[in-house]
């Protein structure tokens, strides 16, 4: 009994932390944020990154379970468009994202939860600047309620 | 409309007794009136059995994926919407055609039962029949008179096909036949100005009403695949749990799945038990194709491959941000 209300206490007290899924492709923006690590750029911690083969691997299934299952917020990051690894991967990621964005968009969920953007591996900067970039518009958007799943516990 | 049912059935018979089909599907008469089911002929003595009226508003076009598993060669009664869904198929590689026949019908826009019904015109219905912009019904109290277009149904008054644009055959010369929904964008703009929490409202309020049915998914000529990932659990992918969060998921993904190849033919919004603004999401993904792809085109040409097959490089990009950071 005491314990349950110890913990209700500091989850009460415990600010907004948002819960980010960055599904990174293996080539470039995994080796961006590699990069980012290793040159000690600041990041938020709270960047949960799935490594993908290719940015045309994300399955729009996987940013709709990311959401239903507890992101705040949902990034989707590969090679710049020419520099994929499989030559033509985030050119049809591009058409596909585009207009997912938007149909999610159109659905209600805040463009701002939903990010893509191609950060090569020499990007350590870009990869610090757009995560903590969409930290801070998804903290300021506060939790996200939209797609959430009812059965889900944090 | 008796002219048209003449010509079916000569056509079908001609067609299966000198073998140059062995299966034909078309229009067969239902329990009532205001009923017409998908039939599927082998024997000459149920050639008969076709019929052509206001009501064959069933997309035939689909059949042909299971009926061609076990028939060589078919013969179809395609109307103009139904003829986009064919060569959806031919592109998805779904069928073949060179074992297909296709009559094309030019339709002239079906009756829906529910807005007569919503008249009070249903119940003793004897008798209906079209005569241009006019409806003649003769029901137990007499015959009426009535404007076509107020019974039509909404997928019909905004159809820009009504002619097939793709046929063996031709069965009658083409109808001219203007939509008179021309501006058919304005309800997804009208969804497009709300906010974001108005818009997620009103969705979660759409989706919630869904069964889960599936008959959206079955009756479209687009969503064809032999496994969907709504009929296999096991894979972990889909729940058939009833939350809120399935039904956004099964709306967004079914949505998602036919973009750039929803030939826009509004049977899913039709058969909707629940009567799902599915029509709208189909809908805002053709505008988008349209403003940054150019021209949708989907049913129309077999042989240009889908919008998200294909990709230019100097397609719009959205989401480039500046190179490199701070
Ligand atoms: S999604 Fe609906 S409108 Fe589009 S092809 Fe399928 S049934 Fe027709
Ligand atoms: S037809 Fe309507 S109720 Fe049935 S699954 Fe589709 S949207 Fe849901
Ligand atoms: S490998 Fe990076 S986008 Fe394809």
């Amino acid at each position: 009994m005491l314990l349950e209300s110890k913990e209700n206490l500091t989850i009460d007290k415990e600010e907004f932390k948002p819960l980010i899924v960055a599904f990174c492709c293996n080539w470039c923006s995994y080796a961006g944020a590699d990069l980012a690590g290793t040159s000690r750029l600041n990041y938020p911690a709270n960047i949960r990154i799935i490594k993908v083969p290719c940015s045309c691997r994300v399955n729009p299934n996987f940013v709709l379970r990311a959401f239903q299952n507890g992101a705040d917020g949902v990034v989707i990051a590969g090679c710049h468009p020419g520099d994929c690894h499989y030559s033509t991967g985030n050119y049809f990621a591009r058409r596909r994202l585009t207009l997912f964005t938007s149909l999610l968009n159109y659905i209600g969920i805040e463009s701002e939860r939903l990010k893509v953007d191609w950060i090569s591996a020499a990007e350590a900067n870009k990869f610090a600047t757009v995560m903590n970039d969409v930290l801070e518009k998804v903290h300021k958007l506060g939790p996200n309620r939209k797609l959430r799943d009812v059965r889900w516990k944090r | 409309m008796e002219e048209m049912i003449s010509k079916m059935k000569k056509i079908a018979y001609e067609d299966l007794s000198t073998k140059k089909v062995d299966r034909v599907i078309g229009f067969g008469k239902g329990d009532f009136i205001y009923e017409a089911n998908p039939i599927f002929i082998s024997n000459l003595e149920e050639v008969d059995l076709l019929v052509w009226d206001l009501f064959c508003v069933n997309n035939l076009s689909k059949y042909l994926i299971n009926e061609l598993k076990n028939y060589q060669k078919i013969g179809i009664f395609l109307k103009g919407c139904d003829s986009l869904g064919f060569n959806q198929l031919v592109k998805d590689n779904k069928v073949d055609p060179d074992n297909v026949i296709v009559y094309g019908v030019p339709c002239e826009g079906m009756i829906d039962p529910n807005k007569l019904s919503k008249k009070n015109l249903l119940k003793d219905l004897r008798y209906l029949r079209r005569v241009d912009e006019k409806l003649i019904i003769v029901t137990k109290q007499g015959e009426k008179e009535l404007i076509a277009k107020d019974y039509e149904y909404d997928k019909c008054l905004k159809c820009k096909h009504p002619n097939p644009v793709v046929y063996s055959e031709l069965l009658e010369s083409n109808t001219l036949r203007n939509s008179i929904l021309t501006d058919d964008f304005e309800e997804v703009d009208r969804i497009e100005d709300m906010n974001s929490e108005e818009r997620y409202e009103y969705w979660s309020e759409q989706f919630s009403k869904c069964i889960r049915c599936y008959a959206c998914r079955n009756i479209c000529p687009v969503c064809s695949c032999d496994k969907c990932i709504f009929d296999n659990l096991d894979i972990g992918v889909s729940g058939k749990a009833k939350v809120d969060s399935e039904d956004q998921f099964f709306h967004i993904v079914r949505a998602y799945h036919v973009a750039g190849r929803c030939v826009d033919c509004g049977e899913c919004s039709r058969v909707c038990p629940e009567s799902i603004a599915i029509d709208k999401l189909n809908r805002k993904i053709i505008k988008d194709i349209t403003e940054i792809y150019g021209e949708y085109d989907a049913g129309l040409n077999p042989s240009k491959s889908s919008v998200l097959v294909n990709y230019k490089l100097e397609d719009f990009d959205p989401f480039e941000t500046s190179k490199g950071g701070k």
